[in-house]
């Protein structure tokens, strides 16, 4: 038990130390930018206001108008269209902002449809994910033996960079294809794929929004949904190979544990019973976990070594069941 | 402030109140993603099992201080129980942001799910109005702590309840390619004794089909001891549903670390039938087997290619 909660700690203090380092950084790089941006635009106000005669309130109330108009500048945001996209942004996390629900409604709509949506989502793309990464790993077994290696074999290492390179391919392919739809830089085009893809989703950019492109140009549209859900599943590919086995672990790891005490405990069945469980646990099913556990029992390391070596242990588990 | 910015963007949802303008913020944040990411879902995910494990040992102490007989803590009362969880933090979260932020408690409520479904919209925004980021060091603290209690709280009903379905694709591939690989060395040994499965009566058709196939290529004791094994199950299958319904939280699951089997060791509480023949809290089942036959049986679970989906449901591994 204590392992894990060790592991747990140190993950935590990672956390908060990377938390720290970030915000150290951040600062280091945008609070310049920011008070220099907040002079400019002290500035430009001041200008505005001689310029116009506006007085204080006036000119608050305008900057008011100018912040709500911006969502209706974009177009109409809630034909089906905008609430495909709001949705989507909804379940899968996103969450740009650039529409929110107005209405008590719309707001209370949206928690019960996160509530279904999220998890659903979620298992959908690690599904999807891992199919995803069951044809990659017999594309790669083919391919190694139409290249005529003598034993073809993928290694986790080979998957790792093929996820990698497809998550590098789908987001560069975005970028190129953001940044000439949208008239962005191929950075900030390429930024704006990587902030969608994670699913953080800033909203400082966000596609579909010039030129009423919701309802004018559907082909484009299409293009940006298919993008946004086939890009997750590539980064859910990814994760599933490289990250769920560690979101699991962390659930594994008790149980294991929490065996060992329990063996010694005097309601448990008697020791050939137990021994006998345990033996044919281990002989069915090679796990590491048997072989660390369990010093008396080593599971068959190959279909080789199953038969021959095991002869004498079957009688002895046949007795206890 | 850039401490709040920093926060919200590693956990993932983020408002966009604040977003890098300089493109070295850009480029930065890109990487502080890619690595805070997955480190902060493995923590949360870690954080929130240690809770469940927590939760489900108060939980267990206090049915055996309530003196109930069963004192086993099942899954639906651990669901119930994080549920309830889930609730309460986004209700504490709405009165004190309702109260600090000046909004109505409906709006409170919502940006509380928001937050911490990670969606973060950004239409409603903590720490935003009168300087707070600056003026009012306690009510920033709080903001950050609730946020990262209500993530590990969300993250733990996650984990309890989400986490096994985001591996069954995976579970069922290494199932499968086990099977496989146990025929085909069967079929490599050749000739041999099989067990008795052919001759069981009972079960899905596809156990039996399976265990003749198996018990025919069989030959070494490991085979012959899966065959067995098939063999009890299927006669067994009743105790087989009813003791992992029953024994699925109760007691210590193993699983197989390496998914090269997704088939878990289950090893009996006391709560289960003893060595001799006597059956315990199962009186309504009338089941063909042995208490010996029993106990192997719900000590081994069986991989099988042949369970059904069911059955595939309920050998979930159970995140506590």
């Amino acid at each position: 038990m204590r392992k894990q909660s060790a592991r747990t700690a140190a993950l935590v203090l990672c956390i908060l130390s990377y938390l720290l380092v970030g915000a150290a950084v951040f600062d280091a790089l945008e609070s310049e930018a920011e008070s220099g941006r907040k002079r400019l635009l002290a500035q430009k106000r001041s200008e505005l206001r001689r310029k116009y005669g506006f007085s204080a309130e006036d000119y608050r109330e305008l900057e008011r108008l100018a912040l709500q108009a911006e969502p209706h500048r974009a177009g109409s945001q809630w034909k089906f269209a905008g609430s495909f996209y709001f949705a989507i942004t909804v379940i899968t996390t996103i969450g740009y902002g650039h529409a929110a629900p107005g209405t008590d409604s719309g707001k209370a709509f949206c928690m019960f449809y996160a509530l279904l949506g999220i998890p659903l989502t979620l298992v959908t793309f690690q599904s999807l994910g891992e199919r995803l990464n069951a044809l990659v790993r017999r594309l790669l077994l083919a391919a190694k033996r139409c290249l005529g290696l003598r034993r073809p074999r993928v290694s986790p290492e080979n998957m790792a960079a093929a996820g990698l390179l497809a998550c590098a391919a789908t987001l560069a392919l975005g970028a190129a294809a953001f940044a000439h739809f949208e008239g962005w830089t191929f950075f900030h085009a390429y930024y704006y794929c990587f902030i969608t893809l994670t699913t953080i989703g800033f909203g400082d950019f966000v596609a579909l929004q010039n030129d009423g492109a919701l309802q004018r140009k559907p082909p484009y549209v299409a293009f940006s949904f298919l993008y946004i859900l086939l890009g997750l599943t590539v980064i859910g590919a990814f994760l599933n190979l490289v990250v769920l086995r560690f979101l699991a672990a962390a659930a594994d790891a008790p149980e294991r544990a929490a065996r060992p005490p329990r063996r010694g405990a005097p309601e448990s069945r008697g020791p050939a019973q137990r021994a006998g469980r345990i033996a044919i646990s281990c002989r069915l099913h090679p796990l590491e976990l048997c072989a660390r556990d369990n010093p008396g029992f080593s599971p068959p390391a190959s279909p080789g070594a199953g038969g021959g070596g095991r002869a004498g242990r079957p009688p002895a588990r046949r007795k206890s069941i | 402030c850039a401490h709040n910015y920093v926060l919200f963007s590693s956990v993932q949802f983020s408002y966009g109140h604040a977003a890098p303008s300089t493109d070295g913020g850009k480029v930065f944040c890109m990487f502080y993603a890619l690595l805070g990411i997955p480190l902060t879902l493995v923590m949360f995910q870690s954080l929130g099992e240690r809770i469940n494990t927590f939760v489900k040992y108060l939980l267990h102490r206090a049915k055996r201080g309530l003196g109930m007989r069963r004192a086993d803590v099942s899954m639906a009362n651990m669901v119930l129980i994080g549920f309830f969880s889930c609730i309460s933090t986004l209700c504490i979260g709405a009165a004190a942001f309702s109260y600090y932020e000046h909004w109505t408690f409906f709006q409170a409520y919502y940006y509380c799910f928001i937050t911490l479904t990670t969606i973060g919209f950004g239409d409603y925004v903590a720490l935003q109005k009168d300087q707070a980021l600056q003026t009012q060091p306690q009510y920033v603290a709080f903001s950050f702590v609730y946020i990262l209690t209500g993530l590990t709280v969300i993250g733990a009903f996650l984990n309890l309840v989400v986490l096994r379905f985001m591996t069954m694709n995976a579970e069922d591939e290494k199932r499968d390619a086990e099977h496989r690989a146990l025929l085909t060395r069967n079929g490599q040994a050749g000739g041999g004794g099989g067990a008795g499965g052919a001759s069981c009566g009972g079960g899905s058709a596809h156990t039996t089909d399976t265990a003749s196939s198996t018990a025919a290529g069989g030959g070494g004791g490991f085979r012959n001891v899966y065959a067995e094994v098939l063999h009890f199950q299927s006669m067994c299958s009743c105790l087989w549903y009813k003791s992992r319904e029953k024994l699925q939280y109760s007691i210590p699951m193993i699983i197989p670390r390496d998914l090269s089997t997704s088939d878990t060791c289950v090893e009996q509480s006391h709560s289960s039938p003893g060595g001799g023949g006597r059956y315990s809290d199962t009186p309504s089942h009338r089941c063909l087997c042995s208490g010996a036959q029993r106990s192997a049986i719900s000590s081994v679970s069986t991989g099988l290619h042949s369970l059904s989906t069911f059955r595939s449901l309920m050998k979930r591994r159970s995140s506590v």
